[in-house]
């Protein structure tokens, strides 16, 4: 077995000078940037460096990028691999994922030839997505393109008699899958600690000769390459923080307080929908439409059950479609799934496309694929969204890939726009926004040369209609054309149980500091703060805390919140007793709303909170706690 | 494997005096068509990361190093050209208020400075290391030498710090154990408080006779001025005086104001580690001289852009110790070659670098790498402009330690005469002169501590075994009952220690590896070791 393992040099996102950014053009000066391996791309050399443990052969570390990122593929051959291969060409540049998924994939079909002498028997192991562009679209894509199997977020594997199974994490918990045939793609998530170079494997590196390939030494089609080949462009870029500083709103009436919390909390969400409906798009008289057709919503189940995410992304698409005078359209793919549909039509979808067949029991990428794109051939919406879910980040490249559609992943904000570039005028096309850069930045992202408008969306940022049961809404059967031999890979064995929840994905994050004093204390305080304003605002609520705590051993440092721990972009964040470092700053800052709570009235956690509440945790911690806990109960 | 880690000649520390010693090295090895091995290793993550300097260049020893480096139209020397000084001032700070210009014919010679160039050590060291790959030097960064190989009389090479050990020290799954790499000469040029080059002169006995070393410590800002500042380029303003106190200026010292680029000031103080405050915190400090008016009209408007913070090595020549053993010798800071006068010592980094080099060279052509061999490296040193100035400058801190109180007043007279003394004055360790003093309490402004040690870039993987530890914790105790406070949550530029009731905790992730707290402990229980290759500050512009 041989191994290819994709790597990126990317810029060191933990600390982006301002001058870094050209405003302007929405482009990166990459220049003023420290280049660094991508963190998640020393997974992949790890998973790679363990399977070679288990079934020996070749490892090839392959990169696209400028000349000088031959410094990641010494860096990879440090760590272990036996042959780089930097791809590099001027029309390789400005591409998007699809652009850049192509000729990463034919220079993949080319290792095969030349370096592994025709022996398809290898695996491409990469990280699950790049901290700068962050879209996890990349690797899927290759796959599509190259049509094998894919095995996302990939936590460890072992061999069985050879051949390859590796476990991955699910929404609902895990499962156990097995490529049916080779090549195969892995994309790991983290796994272990990353394997640091030795002495005398970096000095053997830098003495190594690196193969350097152009587009056309890959054969690329130069359509499909660079700016030309990208299906989606970048046309705005700005920080998230635009709106200003932040006034913190100081109120010691914990009654009042937790009320204005509240509205808040839900008016952020109203508010972002009403400003919307205010600006409603209009279509100019005059013109037409770039793109036609409904705009659907991929319906994702798992085990015979829906994902709530998807009446959230209903409830957008029927936003999007009134504006644009179309129909809500819902796709639903799976085995004796079809009884969903009255759910989905009462959630705002006018038709639902149910596909039903007896291999789509079980998710698996190749064959989902294979159905979805059929549906958007025959019927051509003009808009497919997605939850930015663990299946939805690996169905949607690949169908969009199939289709010729560009993709935004993890988009926070949908809006039709009319849109002027130069001598192009789009017209009503969807203007994509999402963080960028570990959330430094938000870009607005429009779709071109794009058969379909493709997105994935964050889940928890729409919000869903009122479901109306009366409603009516048509049916439409279609039958799969799939067969064994399109499934590419098969579960092994997979495990139902309740994911523990990662602090960066939370919905609410409760802060201790150095404020708490004591371990007794943090764990009398934070906690029962979690827990009360949790039950309060119906979310779940996570625990986390300040380099000061952890040091202090209040809490262990996967909760760690800042610099060197988790960057966190929670709707509520509460930071109490934490006197906000920059250090600890820079890792909640983007969150949504942010109370603190301090004894100091002029620590500098004031400065990026909304609300504050000066005060001794022992004292303010228990009364706001009742206060939650008797204004939760009134309701 | 095992070939790859031997190599000829082993350069410890990628900072001016090493990188300018393999340079010159590489040169006479490519000279005479020899192919020997030059390998120069970095506990920073990137080249010139934790280099630290003012940085006033006499640039003037760089003819001998890279003699068309004025021709080369890279952008690091066309901006050291343009950063020539034009005006040099130096003023006495009485009080947060007044403040005296000194007319330039008083000053002595070796305080001034126009013709020399500002630069960014960061830089320097940036560019001195592509001018040695392009050579054939091999700089390899990220890997932290923990211990010095020593084989019955002679130094064989040095062994890496591992990686990948947890926080109680067990091994992780991705453990690294520390590799061993020989070299039949290796080159010590750690910078100041260098500990491999520290258990060198202890091993080989190369410090008898001389006087302990003594440090100071900088602490240093570059500051982002608004477009039209009334700073100007081209300028270096020197200050004395302020923040010490008006009628007893104790603390031996002085700051510093340079233009370093467009609209880009460097700010720094500097003082002489044997203060008595045991609450005196040097980046504290460094805020209250920007308080001072002079000062604060000066950097008007401007915002902080970058921290860092380094000791350096004052005991001048009677503190150098002997320069070479068996298989190795001592370059730079870490020989204590700063001139004590200017507090320079970029300079003579390079020179020592290249005196060095030469001395391997010949070591090299005669296959004899003993320390008799070696010791021509000091023989050259001895006949070069950096020992000459050092020589002059035997006694100069010490007779500002002698002035105590008097400090300054008696001592800057001292000062110019001392030369003449022909007794060799003694030094005592820093840590010595700790005493219950506090600070009078003084305007607090600026920016403070922990948003400082953020601007340094400094980051540790905080996982592992903390490199910073007490040999008594008991003594932390008592210490804080001795002086009412712990001086260590005050000497140390980045906040690493911190009070909590008797104890101190530890934060080592905020550590930029200025080892001011082992000089300064009063107990001296600190224990200062090299943590993981690649962690540290990330200085670019200091």
């Amino acid at each position: 077995m041989n191994y290819v393992v994709l790597v990126k040099q990317v810029p060191d996102i933990k600390n982006v000078p301002r001058e870094a950014w050209d405003w302007e053009k929405g482009t990166l000066k990459r220049s003023l940037l420290d280049n660094v391996c991508n963190e998640l791309d020393k997974q992949a050399m790890a998973f790679a460096l363990g399977m070679r443990e288990e079934v020996d052969g070749k490892i090839v570390a392959l990169t696209m990028g400028p000349p000088f990122a031959t410094e990641v593929l010494r860096y990879a051959l440090s760590l272990g691999a036996d042959v780089g291969v930097l791809l590099t060409d001027r029309k390789l540049g400005g591409a998007d994922t699809a652009a850049t998924a192509y000729p990463l994939a034919r220079a993949i079909a080319k290792i095969q030839q030349e370096l592994f002498d025709g022996d398809s028997s290898f695996v491409v192991v990469s990280g699950m997505q790049s901290v700068d562009g962050d879209t996890a679209q990349v690797p899927a894509q290759i796959a599509e393109d190259l049509g094998i199997s894919h095995a996302a977020y990939a936590t460890s594997f072992h061999f069985e008699n050879g051949s390859l199974q590796v476990r991955r994490i699910t929404r609902r918990g895990s499962e156990v899958v097995a490529p049916l045939s080779y090549p195969c793609l892995v994309t790991a998530a983290e796994w272990t600690q990353p394997p640091f170079p030795s002495f005398g494997r970096t000095r053997w590196a830098q003495s190594q000769e690196l193969h350097q390939w152009s587009a056309a030494d890959i054969g690329a089609d130069e359509s499909r390459i660079g700016l030309a080949g990208s299906r989606t462009n970048v046309v705005r870029v700005f920080s998230p923080k635009e709106a200003g500083q932040k006034d913190c709103v100081f109120e010691n009436d914990l009654e009042k307080l937790v009320k204005m919390l509240k509205e808040t909390y839900e008016s952020r969400l109203v508010t972002a929908e009403k400003e919307e409906e205010k600006i409603g798009y209009r279509l100019p008289p005059g013109r037409s439409p770039d793109y036609r057709g409904d705009v659907w919503v991929y319906a994702e189940q798992e085990g015979g059950e829906l994902n709530p995410a998807c009446f959230e992304l209903l409830g957008k698409a029927t936003e999007l479609a009134a504006q644009l005078d179309e129909k809500v359209g819902a796709v639903l793919i799976g085995r004796g799934v079809g009884g969903l549909s009255s759910e989905l039509v009462a959630y705002g979808a006018d038709r639902v496309y149910v596909a039903e067949h007896d291999l789509l029991d079980d998710f698996l990428p190749t064959p989902y694929t294979l159905v979805l794109s059929g549906l958007v051939e025959e019927y051509r919406p003009q808009m497919l969204l997605f939850s930015a879910t663990p299946l939805g980040r690996e169905l949607a490249p690949r169908v969009a890939y199939r289709s010729n559609s560009g993709l935004t992943a993890d988009c926070t904000g949908l809006d039709i726009v009319d849109f002027k570039r130069g001598d192009r005028e789009l017209t009503a096309v969807l203007m994509q926004t999402r963080p960028a850069l570990g959330g430094n930045v938000m870009a607005s992202i429009v779709a071109q040369n794009s058969a379909v408008q493709m997105s994935t969306v964050r889940p928890g940022v729409m919000r869903a209609l009122e479901p109306d049961h009366a409603r009516k809404g048509e049916l439409v059967e279609y039958v799969p054309k799939i067969d064994e031999s399109d499934l590419g890979s098969t579960i092994v064995d997979s495990e139902i149980r309740p994911v523990a929840a990662e602090i960066k994905d939370a919905a609410i994050v409760v802060c201790g500091g150095g404020g708490c004093k004591t371990k007794e204390g943090f764990d009398r305080y934070i906690p029962s703060l979690a827990e009360s304003l949790g039950g309060y605002l119906g979310q779940e609520a996570m625990v986390g805390a300040s380099r000061v705590a952890v040091e202090s051993g209040f809490l262990d440092r996967s909760r760690q919140i800042g610099q060197t721990g988790q960057t966190v972009r929670p709707r509520v964040y509460v930071a109490a007793g934490v006197s906000g470092a920059v250090q600890h700053l820079s890792g909640m800052q983007n969150s949504d709303i942010i109370l603190a709570i301090n004894k100091d009235p002029n620590a500098r956690i004031f400065k990026v909170a909304d609300y504050g509440i000066v005060g001794n945790l022992e004292e303010v911690v228990p009364a706001l706690v009742r206060v939650l806990d008797s204004e939760g109960s009134d309701r | 494997m095992s070939e790859l880690k031997k190599m000829d000649v082993l350069f410890v520390g990628a900072g001016p005096a090493s990188l300018a010693g393999a340079i010159k090295l590489k040169q006479l090895l490519n000279e005479k068509g020899r192919d020997e091995s030059v390998v120069v290793i970095e506990k920073a993550d990137k080249i010139g990361q934790h280099s630290l300097s003012g940085a006033v260049f006499e640039a003037g020893v760089l003819d001998e190093l890279i003699p068309d480096w004025k021709g080369r139209q890279d952008s690091f020397v066309t901006r050291m050209l343009a950063n020539d000084v034009k005006r040099d001032e130096t003023f006495f700070l009485l009080g947060q208020r007044l403040s005296f210009k000194l007319p330039e014919a008083v000053m002595p010679a070796y305080l001034r400075h126009k013709g020399d160039h500002v630069v960014s050590v960061n830089e320097l060291a940036g560019w001195l290391a592509g001018i040695a790959e392009g050579l054939g030097v091999e700089v390899y960064t990220g890997f932290a030498a923990k211990d010095v190989v020593i084989e019955g009389d002679w130094v064989r090479g040095v062994t890496l710090g591992d990686k990948g050990l947890d926080k109680e020290g067990n091994r992780q799954p991705n453990h690294l154990p520390g590799e061993t790499l020989e070299a039949k000469v290796t080159v010590f040029g750690e910078g100041s408080l260098g500990q491999l080059a520290e258990r060198l002169v202890k091993e080989f006995d190369l410090g008898s006779g001389r006087n302990p070393q003594v440090y100071s410590v900088g602490a240093k800002e570059i500051i982002r001025l608004p477009q039209d500042n009334s700073f100007g380029l081209n300028r270096v303003v020197h200050t004395f005086g302020f923040p010490n106190r008006a009628l007893t200026p104790d603390v031996f010292g002085g700051g510093s104001l340079y233009s370093v680029g467009e609209n880009l000031v460097a700010v720094a103080i500097i003082l002489a580690l044997d203060w008595r405050y045991c609450d005196l915190s040097p980046q504290r400090e460094l805020q209250v001289f920007k308080s001072h008016s002079l000062i604060k009209r000066l950097l008007e408007g401007g915002e902080v852009t970058a921290y860092g913070a380094k000791t350096i090595p004052e005991g001048g020549y009677h503190s150098v110790p002997e320069l070479a053993t068996n298989g190795a010798v001592i370059i730079g800071d870490a020989a204590g070659l700063t001139s004590v006068r200017k507090l320079k010592g970029l300079h003579y980094a390079i020179k020592s670098g290249i005196a060095a080099a030469e001395a391997i060279m010949r070591a090299i052509e005669r296959q004899d790498f003993s320390g008799d061999a070696l010791r021509t490296y000091g023989d050259l040193l001895e006949n070069s402009f950096v020992m000459r100035d050092l020589r002059r400058a035997r006694n100069h801190r010490q007779v500002f330690a002698k002035a105590g109180r008097a400090g300054l007043y008696v001592g800057a007279p001292l000062s110019l005469v001392q030369q003449w003394v022909p007794l060799k004055l003694g030094a005592k360790q820093d840590h010595l002169g700790m005493t219950r003093a506090k600070v009078k309490k003084r305007d607090t402004g600026g920016i403070d501590r922990l948003t400082a040690v953020g601007l340094s870039g400094t980051a540790h993987r905080e996982d592992q075994p903390s490199h910073i530890t007490f040999t008594d914790p008991g003594r932390c105790a008592r210490c804080g009952h001795d002086y009412g406070c712990h001086p260590c949550t005050f000497f140390c530029p980045a906040e690493v220690y911190r009070s909590e009731g008797d104890n101190v905790i530890l934060s080592p992730s905020n550590c930029v590896h200025c080892q001011t707290c082992r000089v300064k402990c009063p107990h001296q229980v600190i224990r200062w070791e090299i943590p993981e290759g690649g962690d540290g500050p990330r200085y670019k512009t200091m």
